[in-house]
């Protein structure tokens, strides 16, 4: 699949930027020029709808639509065309989950399809030229939900008067929008045209539009307007009903396109959330002018309606397995599978597993700017990390926790991205004690202690503190496995169990030996997304966070990296922000990638373990096997949810 | 009587300052403030936090101001009624609390009713018929219940009942009645998940107060003025009300401090379990995520609560017996 | 009591006529203790002091003498835990994942054996990813005695082998099942007991030394250190327990080692909990000290520490003692609370909270009810504890 469209991509036009020049050619294929127009109603509208539009507080289905709506193929396979009406019950942990809406919505300007190519969704089209200029079309006749028109203004308005406002961007425009710190240029051209201008290509710049948290740069100006001092009628003072510090924080309260808390804010999403928090259950009924079609002209999206009910977190798989939910992953675990599938009879459900797509379920973080000098030069050093991990036992967890269905790889990119090879995720990932003791033996560390645990060079024992921030035992019980095989190479460890907060900052500022945390977050990258995570540019990895404060701050904190491989990937990074082409990205992304391997950086101890997908037996075009990342994804996001239906 | 009243009404203003600033030491002592649990929290789901925004939210919030000034602002916002607001609601207190103290009330006061029901003619059966089969009986239902960890016995009850009675799991009405307004079928719902967080909540409760009850009555029951009493004649039934019973009760008096706030709090940790719409879980979420306002004035709402319901149990056990002087034995 | 002998009314008297009373005196020398001689039965009763009336009495209530050997026992347990567990606690078997308990069995096709187990036949259901165990009648693991078995160091110190009782040779022994490691519930059952028993102890002493001191004194003086101590117990009070055991348990060091961080929960149970008995030890001298015999050891000249601690405080034992029964088995249930918020212990140190939280999912109700076997020696020590103090309470009171 990737390799088709890849190769759809390449021969659009080489030499330019690649995927966008193509995407726009994809889409003027599937727009619905190529339909004769019939008098009647060209699409066919939800009957939820049809009352409100005969009783005349509707618009027809027509006027709602934008002129060129997106057209959904629907192969018949993959994807059935379907029809409108239901209801899609599921589960969150906490009201601020209602953010759901906005992320299986998963309306952007330019989105990941489920092959994970970048596509223009909310906008017409994007040409980029240069890779540095950036002319975003939108769609004529786009509404808001509300109904106002969706214009360049919105985008005017977010960049004028939102990020480039000091009460309401203290620290200027998202730093994904800086090259070189330098802002972009941007015009309004027409109503329908925006125009982002660099000096240097910004590859960073499409998919932050296409996250699952995604940088929105648009904002809808009619309704935030009333808020902002330039707009509001100072004369007409809003009822304090809180301390209200300025306008800017009321600002803010209301603008949350993200976390969809404000059911008066208009969105663009298929689902409006209609529930104003607190509350335990959140209803979200149809945005009626959703720019998206099937090719039979019914709006999408099919379902009427998503209730989103608050459950505590160790409730969900009961209440999932007792039938109460349509469709759900969050909060449920591998683990739950065996459970949930006892119940799928009686409930008429069907329980599917998809591959999480992080580099590793879990992995090991050596803390390379570990302050203890005797640990940091054992962790500095290859031979040693290469030693730990030949003695984890990955098939013995995988059996022992994930019945052998997850990955036995090291923690980098999983089989379902390009990028992937075989040779690279098994590196140094073998159980193979000789070789592990072999090595130890080369470092030097030959003395043993009567507990058969190795003398460092200072004489104490070997015994690595690994710290976790699990708050349910997975984590200790993969950690009560590996204790088990490292002993045989004459290492000991402790477990200690710490808060979130405190596990980073023990980890920051160099005091913890060894961390647990899952693996990279994106482990099915293509060569257009950012290796940024794989080398020492964030505080937040937790082998090099010295290193990675240095780089965000410029210098002026943190310690700028020391080991030789960490240089490389800081230039392979800097090289890979300034090239041109794909291919060039996609070389860059190899040498990060083997670099990463052959000096095991972290150790994964296992990855693509499997989600449990419960979904309701009537429930339709949700695939048996797919993938359930985050970003790039946003879960069922680049699944489409709007195109989900229920059959009778 | 009203000097000692007005005495009290005084000496409840210090107190309540003291309150305030050991509730506003609880909400901080933990390590990191709101934002870094909610930093941490979005990484653990891999989204990366835009650090910008982060600074601003810490500036929007007074986060970045010295403790002693946030303990100012916030201390001059409750003597306004202003108990702050939710970062994790992003609302104002006010709203986060008030939407959860019906169903709060609900919870325990049917709790707290089912208590008294059950406990008090066991507690005076046990007592009158000490040592018969029955009060080894009762007594060991009663040890019974208190024995079981709450929380697990929660779990079993919510699914035993989804098993058998095909209630929905958690919460305290169907999915469908939540956010509606009240109705038949809403009040049929909520009854039938009502009795799983009372049996549970209240088991542990009813066996201790079994057994104070039993403990005091067994005490007053072997006064003279009984044994006089009944010398007299008097029908038992009416000995035992009139006198020692009424005694036995100080202790349950005293009591009353403590439950207007566990009206109010409901039982948090079964309500977590249980998932139930009460203030209980919200408060505990507050506290983890250090959602310092939310948690803070919640706990000083309650604070509140008990000193008032201490104030009023003093008064009503200086009201019930007349022994207990009133000036507390100042003159001493 | 009154009613002297010497007026006894079977003396003939001195004769019927109403009209001549003559004097009439016994010529029997006068013996005042005649009568207050006591038997040696008598004597013994009367010269014991109060704790050895309690003990006599105690001794009479049946069911609180065995909750109280059953507490021995079970507190004399922990000190050779490793002894008892027939595993050890770290010990895994990946072969028997999710095992459920094995029964004991004494008869096999009718036949009189020494105890063993059958063995299980194993299956993986991929299918619902499951791991099916069949009772497998074929096999049969004899259970050894006063055996070697797993290696482990007694009290930490001292590597050793020797168990009660093991698993038969090659065979497996779960009388109560295994966890989602393979690790055998009852030896982790046995491990957790050293330290879930000891929260209860260390805790209460703790509370009740505090509550008795500051209880007294508020009680007993009134006036300002009353009025100080209440105000100070209304403001503990009038937190819920949970904050302030979140706040309390998160603000402890994580450079602590978990054994420290045990300690460190154990003090802030205690610390918490002292607060009800204060308030109860201060209404009941609030009362007693209006009575007679109090004024009387006043107006004798007694000091304060000894009216209360000699004359109040023992006349309302019963009610402190009722409140520290229920207060030891709370504080065990404590530890499992904060378990259970993931505040207090946490894996890999092995409490009864610890397991109670594992088996605290879905899961292991609908699935794996064996793992929610923890629940029973909660149970039981809690329900021990409250008997043995209704005893003590019922004993402590000997002159009724």
């Amino acid at each position: 699949m990737l390799n088709r469209s890849t190769a759809i991509v390449r021969s659009c036009r080489p030499g330019a930027l690649g995927i966008a020049t193509c995407i726009g050619l994809l889409s003027l294929l599937a727009s619905p020029a190529a339909w004769g127009d019939n008098n009647a109603s060209r699409y066919i509208d939800s009957p939820a709808l049809i009352t409100l539009v005969e009783a005349g507080e509707l618009p027809a289905v027509d006027a709602r639509l934008p002129e060129h709506p997106r057209v959904i193929p629907m192969d018949g396979t993959r994807r059935t065309a379907g029809r409108h009406g239901g209801q899609w019950r599921m589960l969150i942990n906490r009201s601020k989950d209602v953010k759901l809406f906005s992320v299986y919505g998963y309306a952007r300007l330019v989105n990941y399809s489920d092959t994970l190519e970048l596509v223009p969704d909310i906008l017409e089209d994007v040409i980029i030229d240069e890779g540095r200029i950036f002319t975003l079309k939108l769609r004529k006749g786009h509404r808001w939900s509300d109904g106002h028109p969706f214009t360049a203004e919105d985008f005017r308005y977010w960049w004028e008067d939102v990020a480039n406002n000091d009460d309401l961007s203290p620290s200027g425009p998202p730093r994904v929008l800086l090259v070189d710190d330098n802002p972009p240029q941007v015009e309004f051209i027409d109503d329908w045209t925006v125009r982002f201008t660099w000096d240097q290509p910004n590859p960073l710049f499409l998919p932050a539009l296409a996250g699952a948290s995604p940088l929105f740069i648009y904002r809808p100006a009619h309704y935030l307007g009333q808020f902002h001092e330039l707009y509001k009628n100072a004369g007409k003072k809003k009822k304090k009903s809180w301390r209200t510090r300025n306008w800017a924080s009321e600002h803010n309260r209301m603008d949350n396109l993200y976390k969809s808390d404000n059911p008066d804010l208009p969105t663009l999403q298929p689902w409006v959330n209609t529930t104003r928090p607190p509350a335990t259950r959140f209803v979200g009924l149809r945005n009626p002018y959703f720019h998206r079609v099937d090719p039979a002209g019914r709006q999408l999206p099919y379902i009427d309606e998503i209730t989103m009910t608050v459950a505590d977190g160790k409730l969900i798989p009961a209440k999932a397995g007792s039938g109460e939910v349509d469709l759900q992953a969050r909060g449920l675990k591998f683990s739950d599978y065996t459970f949930l599938k006892e119940g799928e009879e009686r409930h008429n459900f069907d329980v599917r597993l998809w591959r999480t797509a992080t580099g590793a379920h879990l992995a090991l973080y050596p803390n390379l700017n570990v302050n203890d000098p005797v640990y940091q030069a054992l962790f500095r050093d290859v031979r040693f990390r290469r030693a730990l991990s030949l003695a984890v036992n990955r098939h013995e967890i995988n059996q022992v926790m994930y019945f052998g269905l997850a990955l036995e790889t090291n923690n980098l990119i999983l089989p379902d991205s390009p990028l992937y090879n075989e040779t690279t995720a098994h590196a140094w990932a073998g159980f193979d004690i000789d070789r592990a003791n072999a090595l130890l033996n080369e470092i030097g560390l030959t003395e043993f202690n009567d507990d058969d645990i190795r003398l460092m060079p200072n004489g104490e024992p070997l015994e690595l503190i690994i710290e976790t921030a699990g708050e349910d035992t997975e984590q200790t019980d993969v950690l009560q496995l590996v204790s088990d095989s490292w002993k045989q190479i004459g290492v000991k460890i402790y477990t200690k169990p710490s808060q979130r907060e405190v596990f980073r900052n023990r980890i920051f500022s160099g005091e913890t030996h060894m961390s647990i945390w899952s693996g990279y977050d994106n482990g099915v990258p293509t060569a257009d997304m950012s290796p940024t995570e794989f080398t020492p540019t964030q505080q937040m990895g937790l082998h090099w966070p010295k290193w990675g404060q240095w780089y965000e701050s410029k210098g002026s904190a943190g310690e700028p990296p020391q080991m030789q491989v960490a240089r490389d990937l800081l230039n392979l990074h800097a090289q890979w922000l300034a090239a041109g082409s794909r291919d060039e990205r996609e070389l860059i992304w190899q040498q990060i990638i083997t670099l990463h391997a052959d000096n095991v950086l972290t150790i994964g101890l296992v990855a693509g373990v499997l989600q449990p997908i419960l979904v309701h037996n009537s429930l339709r075009n949700i695939p048996d096997k797919g993938i359930y990342s985050w970003d790039p994804g946003a879960h069922f996001g680049i699944y489409m949810p709007d195109t989900f239906w229920f059959d009778d | 009587m009203l000097t000692y009243v007005i005495r009290r009404v005084l000496i409840m203003i210090p107190t309540m300052l003291a309150i305030s600033v050991l509730t506003f030491i609880i909400i901080q002592l933990p390590p990191g403030d709101y934002l870094t649990t909610y930093i941490a929290e979005l990484q653990a789901q891999g989204e990366g936090a835009n650090l910008d925004k982060i600074e601003f939210l810490r500036a929007e919030y007074g986060l970045d101001k010295p403790l002693i000034e946030q303990y100012g602002v916030w201390l001059l916002g409750m003597l306004q009624g202003d108990m702050g607001y939710s970062f994790e609601y992003n609302l104002p207190v006010n709203e986060v609390v008030e939407d959860r103290l019906l169903l709060t009330f609900i919870v325990s006061f049917s709790t707290i009713i089912f208590t008294w029901i059950v406990s008090f003619p066991i507690g005076v059966y046990s007592a009158t018929h000490q040592y018969s089969i029955s009060d080894h009986g009762l007594t060991f239902l009663g040890f019974l219940g208190l024995a079981t960890p709450n929380f697990l016995l929660a779990l079993v009850l919510l699914y035993v009942a989804n098993v058998t009675f095909g209630t929905s799991i958690g919460g305290l009405m169907d999915p469908e009645y939540l956010g509606q307004p009240w109705s038949g079928g809403k009040l049929l719902s909520v009854l039938e998940h009502l009795w799983v967080p009372v049996v549970v909540i209240g088991t542990s409760n009813t066996a201790g107060m079994i057994r104070r009850l039993r403990a005091n009555l067994l005490d007053e029951l072997q006064k003279q003025y009984v044994t006089t009493g009944r010398a007299k004649g008097l029908p038992p039934g009416r000995l035992l009300m009139k006198y020692p019973l009424r005694m036995a009760l100080n202790p349950f008096i005293s009591d009353i401090g403590n439950l207007l706030p566990q009206v109010i709090s409901g039982a948090a940790i079964v309500s977590v379990v249980l998932s139930l719409p009460t203030t209980g879980p919200m408060l505990l979420d507050a506290l983890r995520t250090q959602d310092m306002y939310l948690a803070g004035s919640f706990l000083m709402f309650m604070a509140f609560l008990t000193v008032v319901g201490v104030f009023v149990s003093d008064l009503a056990l200086a009201a019930l017996d007349p022994r207990i002087r009133l000036s507390g034995g100042a003159t001493r | 009591m009154t009613d002297r002998p010497t007026d006894t009314p079977g003396d003939p008297g001195p004769g019927n006529s109403p009209d001549k009373l003559k004097h009439w005196s016994s010529d029997a020398p006068f013996d005042p203790y005649t009568t207050e001689t006591l038997t040696a039965e008598q004597e013994r009763f009367y010269m014991a002091s109060q704790w050895q009336m309690m003990w006599w009495k105690l001794k009479r209530h049946h069911v609180a003498v065995v909750a109280g050997v059953f507490l021995l026992i079970i507190y004399g347990t922990i000190l050779v835990s490793e002894f008892l567990a027939p595993y050890n606690l770290h010990a895994r078997d990946v072969d028997h994942i999710y095992a459920p308990p094995q029964a004991v069995q004494l008869f096999h096709e009718g036949e009189l054996r020494a105890p063993f187990v059958y063995g299980f036949k194993y299956e993986l259901d991929m299918e619902n990813l499951k791991r099916v165990y069949v009772r497998d009648e074929t096999k049969i693991h004899t259970i050894r005695w006063f055996c070697l078995g797993d290696s482990y160091k007694f009290w930490g110190m001292v590597t050793m082998r020797f168990h009660v009782f093991c698993p038969g040779n090659g065979g497996t022994l779960f009388l109560f099942g295994t966890d989602r490691l393979g690790r055998d519930m009852l030896s982790r059952i046995i491990y957790g007991a050293r330290i879930s028993l000891t929260v209860g102890l260390i805790g209460i002493s703790i509370s009740f030394i505090l509550g008795l001191l500051l209880g007294g004194i508020s009680g007993y003086y009134g006036g300002v250190p009353d009025t100080l101590i209440q105000r100070f117990i209304e403001i503990i009070r009038s937190f819920p327990e949970l904050p302030l055991w979140m706040a309390l348990s998160a603000a402890l060091p994580v450079t602590w080692s978990p054994i420290v961080i045990y300690f460190g929960i154990t003090i802030i149970l205690g610390l918490i909990d002292w607060t009800g008995l204060a308030r109860a030890v201060r209404s009941k001298l609030l009362a007693l000290r209006e009575e007679d015999f109090a004024t009387a050891a006043v107006l004798m000249g007694a000091r304060p520490r000894r009216v209360i601690g000699r004359h109040l405080i023992p006349s309302f034992m019963s009610h402190l003692i009722a409140s520290a029964t229920l207060s030891i088995p709370s504080m065990i249930l404590g530890e499992t609370a904060l378990s259970f918020l993931g505040l207090g212990l946490r894996p890999p140190i092995t409490s009864w909270g610890v397991l109670l939280n594992e088996s605290q999912n879905i899961n292991a109700v609908a699935l794996y009810p064996w793992l929610m076997l923890p629940v029973v020696p909660v149970i039981l020590v809690v329900l021990a504890f409250n008997f043995l103090g209704d005893g003590l309470r019922d004993a402590a009171d000997p002159y009724k």
